[in-house]
This record gives structure tokens, sequence and C-alpha cells, in this order.
């Protein structure tokens, strides 16, 4: 097979990432039918809310679907996941997660991260470990969710040739 | 009269789920069904969130680095957990506040069952709103080994089932 590391990319080993390092990633994202109503479901969420669209008519959190918080949060960690964690081994957890305005069907998500810390890693020497700080914004510029996430990354040193 | 059209207003609903006098802290829940994850799952779940990391999609990759398949997305695994919770946890409760302390612990791959537990770790009153308490609990997932695979704190707005005396 194509060895690994021809399959990508070349600029995003542990070794590339800076505390403070900031990044607003190039793709946006609509959340609609399948992202919120079929996943959903899919996941064995059964809070209606986010799959008909008439139980939340009138409320304060607006009509129409409600997006699943984790949804959104999970749009946005894939939508930084190639600048983030193309390079990685493994993710290692979340901390923080908030999700700070509802999002409905039809919203565009854009993901930002920046770089919180980046350290060894315990138990491996070919890898380090950096924690970012995610923010999804929605199309009228609102924070929706923010998290932090905890990935393990390949260090070029040890994955790389020469 | 059995041709008549029945007063439906007058059928009660099956309520599913539970409200803030129902989490005393240390309550444990067992969450029904369990969710075995497919191939299927991991690579809808994944493109669509536009994940395309090759360690989730791209099974000759994944093995590549010591998984026998490819490598269940945390993210569908985190959800999946969450969803198999909402019933006993938040159904019919108030929205979702926020996690803390998510640790993924096992790779999970196609074909391994999730089963998923809870335990009330706080329950409060809502200082600012009179029909609602704040409520954490710990859960956890375990695949069909008995391996714990993640665990994590979430936090809930919820509903209680009386009004405060005086409304």
């Amino acid at each position: 097979m194509t060895a690994p590391s021809a399959l990508t990319g070349s600029n995003n080993y542990f070794e590339d990432f800076t505390v403070g390092q900031r990044m607003r990633h190039a793709r946006s994202a609509t959340v609609d039918e399948v992202e919120n109503n079929y996943i959903s479901k899919q996941v064995m969420n059964t809070a209606q809310s986010h799959w008909n669209e008439e139980y939340l008519a009138g409320s304060p959190l607006g009509d129409g679907r409600l997006v699943f918080g984790l949804i959104t949060g999970s749009m946005t960690v894939g939508l930084a996941s190639q600048d983030t964690a193309e390079n990685a081994l493994s993710e290692l957890g979340l901390n923080a997660v908030r999700f700070k305005k509802p999002v409905h069907h039809g919203d565009t998500i854009t993901a930002y991260t920046e770089v919180l810390e980046t350290a060894d890693s315990p138990d491996r020497d070919d890898a380090g470990i950096v924690r970012f700080k995610h923010w999804g914004r929605n199309q009228h510029g609102d924070v929706v969710c923010e998290l932090e996430r905890l990935v393990l990354i390949k260090r070029r040193s040890h994955w790389t040739q020469p | 009269m059995s041709s008549s059209t029945p007063d439906f207003d007058s059928f009660p609903v099956v309520v599913h789920g539970h409200q803030f006098e129902d989490f005393p802290e240390g309550r444990e829940f067992v969450h029904h069904w369990g969710r075995t994850i497919t191939a299927g799952d991991n690579a809808l779940f994944s493109t669509a969130t536009c994940n395309w990391n090759p360690m989730h999609l791209n099974a000759e990759f994944a093995r590549a680095h010591g998984h026998l398949d490819v490598v269940v997305n945390p993210m569908l695994v985190l959800c999946t957990v969450v969803g198999l919770s909402v019933e006993d946890l938040s159904e019919i409760g108030g929205p979702f506040l926020g996690m803390e302390d998510v640790r993924f612990h096992q790779p999970v791959h196609p074909g391994d069952t999730l089963t998923a537990s809870s335990r009330v770790v706080e329950a409060r009153e809502s200082q600012t709103r009179p029909h609602t308490g704040i409520v954490t609990w710990h859960t956890e997932a375990r695949n069909q080994h008995g391996e714990r695979v993640v665990e994590y704190r979430r936090t809930n707005l919820v509903a209680k089932k009386r009004p405060p005396k005086g409304h």
C-alpha cells in the first residue's frame, strides 16, 4: 500500500504546533437533515426536539428542530480535524465543552482553534500531546460552542523519512 | 359508535424520562438498549461531520498503525453514549449545558457494542430559574469485553415536577 506518511499532510506533525498558534479553518459547513435530523437518531438521541419540526414551536429556544449540541461540537472538531489531527495517533479527551447558543437547521458553522499547550507523551517517544481550544461560530458570528481537546500527535522525527 | 373518531386528546401520553426530583445524588442508571457501532455508522458520521481522517476512513491506513480495522471516530462514540443516556437523564429535562473530563480510554472498532451507565454527581437548585434545577451526572460506557471506552461528566438544566409555592 501507499506509505501512510504519503497520505497525510507534512505540516501538521507534533513539532509544527506552538503554544498560542491560531487557526481559522478554511471550510465551513451547514447543518441540515443529515447532520442533525439523521445523526441525532443514528446516535440514539431520543429527545424529539432534535428531529420533530413541531415540538419546539413558539419556545424560547426558537422554532424548528434544535441541533443536538454534540453534533455542533462534532462538526467543529470535524472542520478542524485536518489541520489539527491529520497526523494524530489518537484522540485522548475533551474538556470544558460548552454550548453557548441554540443552533438550528440551515445554520452554518465555522471552526477556530488556538493551541493551548504542547507536551511530551508519558507513554511513547514517537508522539506528543497537544491541547487545543476550539470554537464553533454561526453565520452571524456568534460562538455556539467551545471545547478543549487533547490529541496524541506523531512526531515528524519518528514517522517520516529524512 | 365504534366507527366514530375517538377523542385523541384524551389518550394518555406514555411519558419517557425523568425530572429534577428523580435525581438524588448517588442514584445510578443503567441505560437502555446498547448499540453496536457498524462500519456504516462510522463512515456516515465521519464524512457528515467533515472528519475525513484516514484513521477513521481508510482501513489499510489504520492497520498500518496497529489497528485491526478503522478506528471509530471518538466523537461518534461520545454522541452515541450520550444518546443512550438521553431518555434516563435529559429527554424531558432541559438544555445541555456542557461536559467536563471526557476521557477516551480505548479505541472502538466496527462491530464493537457499547453499553452506558450514569450516576448523579450533583443536583442543585437554579438561582435564577425557580422551576429548574442543575444536575451533573458521571457517565461511562463499556465495550462487549467490559473494557471502559469513554467516561465524562455532563451537566444539564433539568425541569422540576412541581411549581414552587406561590406559583
